[in-house]
């Protein structure tokens, strides 16, 4: 395997790591392998917020 | 009535009734045409029925273009070109579908179903947070306008409204829209769109529709062969033998079609009789068809075309065809099957064999009118054939305006068939037009009835 993760069958509520080390939880995948929408889940400015997130930043699932 | 300056030099010469072969096969030309005719008409696009819920999409075209027509998140619809705005590249590569973003797989820009721009990668870290996104959704046609489920668009926002530019035209598109028993907008698309390409311009399919009767001569062996709903000929027309058969020209719009006109107080003849319940469920909707005030209830509809390439067959079978241009030499047609929407699944069904058997790649007629377009086409495009005009001289003259019928008032400038059995005129009508069209440099110059009706308010 290469590592990559595969964001295309990421189901809602997967919580996954972003590359700047952030992690968030998955609200909705269009499933188009290139977005997902998901909120940040850690504290700090982005904490709560919803984001598209690009699956190049998607680097680890978490659960 | 001929107010054009002739297209270049007498391309499309109607005091003489004579076009050019150049107008079919000259790829300049053919260019042209996609700037003046596609980029400022009103097209077909769909039917709301194929985006009933929202996020649902269906991938169509506009001239050369390709479009999306979707219903958004709050249950708008739209119409969008088909190109992302960084690079171009297709948005959307499904025929149809459900979606909440369309995301284009070549950089990754993604795109609500309201067209914004949602989504680009690396916004932050590659640029700077500094390109302004709600600049750059996806390109939306300037009107569109959904009439009776419907759906048409227009790149060019000083068109008139699609109402106004369809004029009195819109009874003869009513007769495939409304139900076949006269009600309101009962009509369904039934299964999917046949798309194919043909050999030929687009505009050999166009003038075909628009009322050639003179060409039933090529449909002679299908006529044998008793396709019809029946077992007999094509169609179930025995209504003919009553009807006044008219073409109907709506000069200032483009607009052509054949039309039969039904005397008072005329029944319902019998039909579909390969079916006793579908020819049960025809005989119903016939007669409340003649219950219903209207002009509508004592038209039959037959094969027209609304300019610049949409086809209308209302009766049988009950069709919408697109002309997309391809290019000077190839066109995608696309065919639109309709049915009412609360028939029963038997009429359903059997309409669904009869379209087939009748229309499409496979369907025996429209071989027929292949076979004319693709070889006249082919046979023009040569040096010394493109030498010789087309002629259009049929029953030039014998148009006459305010045409009745037993009390029936027929819109546009009017040939009466019944004993003529063909005439030019709806072809006329088209490329008068079409040459306005290539000549107008706004559409101020097109919009003759605005004009028109301001002297006349002016001279009161």
């Amino acid at each position: 395997m290469s590592g990559i993760v595969n964001v295309r069958d990421l189901k809602v509520g997967t919580r996954v790591v972003l590359g700047s080390g952030a992690e968030v939880e998955i609200v909705s995948n269009p499933r188009d392998g290139v977005w997902i929408f998901a909120r940040y889940l850690a504290e700090g400015a982005e904490a709560g917020e919803e984001e598209m997130i690009f699956a190049q930043d998607v680097v680890e699932v978490r659960s | 009535m001929n107010a054009t300056k002739g297209y270049h030099s007498g391309l499309v010469d109607l005091s003489k009734g004579l076009i050019s072969r150049e107008i079919f096969v000259n790829e300049e030309i053919y260019a042209q045409e996609q700037e003046r005719v596609f980029a400022r008409s009103w097209l077909f696009v769909g039917h709301e029925s194929q985006v009933p819920n929202p996020g649902d999409f269906f991938a169509s075209r506009m001239g050369e273009e390709s479009v999306i027509l979707c219903r958004d998140r709050a249950g708008t619809v739209h119409v969008f070109l088909n190109s992302c705005r960084h690079r171009g590249m297709k948005v959307c590569r499904y025929d149809d579908g459900n979606t909440t973003v369309f995301t284009c797989p070549y950089h990754g820009w993604s795109y609500g179903t309201d067209g914004k721009l949602a989504g680009v990668p690396f916004f932050r870290e590659a640029y700077h947070s500094e390109i302004d996104r709600t600049k750059l959704g996806l390109v939306e046609v300037a009107q569109l306008c959904c009439y009776k489920g419907t759906v048409w668009a227009n790149w060019d926002a000083s068109a008139p409204p699609f109402l106004e530019h369809l004029g009195d035209f819109a009874r003869f598109l009513d007769l495939i829209l409304d139900g076949w028993d006269g009600r309101e907008g009962q009509a369904e698309l039934l299964g999917g769109v046949q798309k194919w390409i043909i050999p030929c311009n687009w505009k050999w399919p166009a003038e075909n529709f628009s009322g050639d009767t003179y060409h039933n001569i090529s449909h002679r062996s299908v006529d044998l062969v008793g396709a019809g709903p029946s077992g007999r000929s094509r169609r179930d027309y025995s209504e003919l033998n009553v009807a006044r058969k008219l073409h109907v020209a709506i000069p200032d719009r483009g607009h052509q079609t054949i039309t039969y006109v039904l005397p008072k107080d005329h029944e319902p003849q019998a039909a579909y009789q390969n079916s006793p319940e579908v020819a049960e469920y025809f005989r119903h909707c016939e007669e409340e068809r003649r219950r219903r005030p209207g002009a509508n209830s004592r038209l039959m509809g037959a094969p027209g075309e609304i300019f610049p390439n949409v086809a209308l067959l209302p009766r049988q079978p009950r069709t919408l065809a697109v002309w997309h241009p391809v290019n000077a030499h190839q066109t995608e047609v696309w065919r639109f099957f309709f049915v009412d929407r609360d028939a029963p699944r038997a009429v359903k069904n059997f309409l669904r064999d009869y379209y087939i058997r009748y229309s499409g790649p496979a369907g025996m007629t429209e071989q027929d009118d292949m076979e004319n377009w693709n070889y006249a086409h082919s046979a023009s495009r040569g040096v010394i054939a493109r030498r010789y005009p087309y002629t259009y001289e049929m029953g030039m003259g014998h148009a006459v305006e305010d045409y009745e019928f037993e009390g029936l008032r027929m819109p546009g400038r009017v040939v009466d068939l019944t004993k003529a059995q063909a005439s030019e005129e709806p072809m006329r009508n088209l490329y008068r037009r079409w040459a306005q069209f290539m000549e107008a440099d706004s559409w101020d110059d097109l919009m003759t009835w605005r004009r028109d009706g301001a002297r006349r308010e002016a001279a009161e």
